[in-house]
């Protein structure tokens, strides 16, 4: 199956300057693909160009299939959230949408019945006839997302949606990105500083760091990557200690008042609980103290120095 | 409906119903009073005869109404880019060249509003002379020559400006320019120099139309050549703008637009 965005190569330069170079990556029908990267390191370049907004100085892309040398098409299956992004003040927001509807190539009468069902589902119906002059942040991105949704799109784009939410909108910001991967099947690229809502809602992880792709995969992968320890912590019997040790040579074991933390930098979790159960040790807990995400792209972006 | 008519009418709503046209052609409205008002006066005193007095008022309403279309031509890009919601059409299937011809012929509608609101003082200024429908025909031509020369200029203008002060600053300082020449005093003009000056400026020249056929009662043929500056500058400039705002129409301004 044609991947829903696939980029090989893709690079932006200034002059001397390079804004992006050799982004490749490719992202599936309904996956959640998480953007990341500090400040400046290509990740809004990437969005740009990925949106046809900007043209690759070098490499290509697709998305829906549609390659980059076509990007009204693009622009037709893409819905796109820009970071920062202006509303007119002076429009409501059924207006505003129903202008952008019919910019897709909606019919009056269609683009009427687009705005309400998405003002609904990003739970600003009762508002929709209010200006939006008088919305707040997280109503404002809202209608945001209402408007990246308005022509169906297969491919969602969304940089920093939470930015300046509140803990409360940032929870119903992820409810709605959820949303539009598990019920629209949209595939959604997720570009945000919020490690913590890429570990809960992304699939996978692509981190940029001064215009290089410096990791991807899973966020079980990419958090691999991290430098930080990661390590098992046992609880067995006080009599099975030494035997323990025996068993997980030549593994590096810390013994601390009746827990055991072993490093699994040459052991898989697995593999290391089976040594243990076949050893016919009584293991009483086993917990995995994993790295997180935020370790390995500190890790990755060298912003851990 | 093509993209260009989807734009248009959302330019024409928030121009309009917005306000900011409404209130400018309100401002068109007291000016035009004003100077009615004293040409009027002038004319009772025998300082003016009458068709010097429509004449007057024609070009003030033509020039300032073509002022208007070029403000807001000026405003139509780099303050989408400053408002920062330029970038939400950009990425919509719409062509570049649908977004700046919207935008274009929008600006268009408040150079038509004053020459709408021309029409009673002419008519009212120029009553019991038989001037008054020659002096609307000739306004309506040369009016809308120069505001779609000055609105693509306004647009190029925009496309290319990195803040939107920027953008009015320059377009207005070129409005000057082009109609520095129409206060020279007619020494300056006289002569192959001064005749060529006035000829090549479509202000001047489409100014100077107006006044034959106004003033001079000349036949509409007679000084035709008069119109052919507005009406090359009118077709090169719109379709610079158009062609360039195709290809270069981007978030970002400058020269890399």
């Amino acid at each position: 199956m044609t991947p829903a965005v696939e980029a090989g190569g893709v690079g932006k330069r200034y002059g001397a300057l390079v804004a992006l170079e050799d982004l490749s990556f490719a992202a599936e029908q309904g996956e959640i693909l998480g953007v990341l990267g500090p400040n400046g390191a290509g990740k809004t370049t990437a969005i740009r160009i990925l949106t046809t907004i900007l043209e690759p100085t070098h490499g290509s892309f697709s998305v829906a299939g549609i390659p980059h040398t076509r990007p009204a098409e693009i622009r037709r299956r893409t819905g796109v959230l820009p970071e920062s992004a202006g509303y007119p003040e002076r429009q409501t927001a059924e207006e505003y949408l129903r202008y952008q509807a019919r910019l897709f190539g909606q019919s009056r009468a269609a683009a009427r019945g687009t705005v309400d069902g998405l003002l609904e589902e990003v739970g600003l119906a009762d508002r929709g006839r209010s200006l939006i002059g008088t919305y707040s942040r997280g109503m404002r991105q809202r209608l945001g997302i209402a408007r990246a949704l308005v022509n169906e799109p297969q491919v969602v784009v969304l940089d920093e949606p939470t930015l300046g939410l509140d803990p409360a909108g940032q929870r119903q910001m992820l409810a709605i990105i959820r949303r539009i991967a598990d019920d629209r099947g949209a595939t959604v690229l997720l570009c945000t500083h919020l490690l913590a809502e890429v570990e809960e809602i992304c699939t996978r992880v692509l981190i940029l760091n001064r215009g290089h792709v410096v990791a991807q995969g899973t966020v079980a992968e990419v958090a691999q990557q991290a430098s930080a320890p990661r390590t098992a912590t046992i609880r067995i019997a006080g009599e099975d200690n030494e035997r323990t040790r025996t068993v997980l040579s030549p593994l590096h074991v810390e013994s601390t008042g009746g827990m055991l933390r072993v490093s699994l930098d040459d052991v898989a979790p697995n593999e290391l609980l089976r040594r243990l159960v076949e050893a016919g040790i009584d293991v009483r807990s086993y917990e995995l103290e994993a790295a997180r995400l935020s370790d390995a792209f500190l890790a990755v972006t060298g912003a851990a120095a | 409906m093509p993209a260009t008519a989807v734009v248009l009418g959302q330019e024409l709503r928030d121009l309009w119903l917005g306000g900011r046209a409404l209130v400018l052609s309100l401002a068109f409205s007291l000016l035009l009073s004003a100077i009615a008002y004293l040409v009027a006066t002038n004319r009772a005193l025998n300082f003016l005869e009458q068709r010097e007095t429509v004449n007057l008022t024609l070009q003030v309403a033509v020039a300032v109404g073509a002022l208007l279309a070029l403000l807001t031509a000026a405003d139509a890009i780099s303050g989408e880019r400053e408002r920062r919601t330029l970038e939400s059409l950009l990425l919509t299937p719409a062509s570049r060249l649908a977004i700046v011809a919207g935008k274009l012929v929008a600006s268009l509608s408040l150079w038509l509003a004053a020459f709408a609101i021309t029409i009673a003082y002419v008519w009212f200024l120029g009553r019991g002379v038989g001037i008054a429908g020659d002096a609307l025909a000739s306004g309506i031509v040369v009016g809308t020559l120069l505001a779609i020369f000055l609105a693509s200029l306004g647009i190029l203008i925009s496309l290319f400006a990195t803040s939107n002060r920027g953008s009015l600053s320059l377009s207005l300082f070129l409005l000057l320019a082009l109609f520095a020449p129409t206060q020279l005093p007619s020494a300056a003009t006289s002569g192959w120099a001064g005749d060529l000056l006035l000829r090549v400026n479509p202000v001047t020249a489409g100014e100077h139309y107006i006044g034959r056929i106004v003033v001079d009662g000349r036949g509409w043929s007679e000084d035709i050549a008069w119109l052919t500056s507005p009406l090359i500058a009118a077709a090169i400039a719109a379709a610079l703008a158009l062609a360039i705002g195709a290809q270069r129409l981007n978030l970002s301004g400058g020269a890399s637009a």
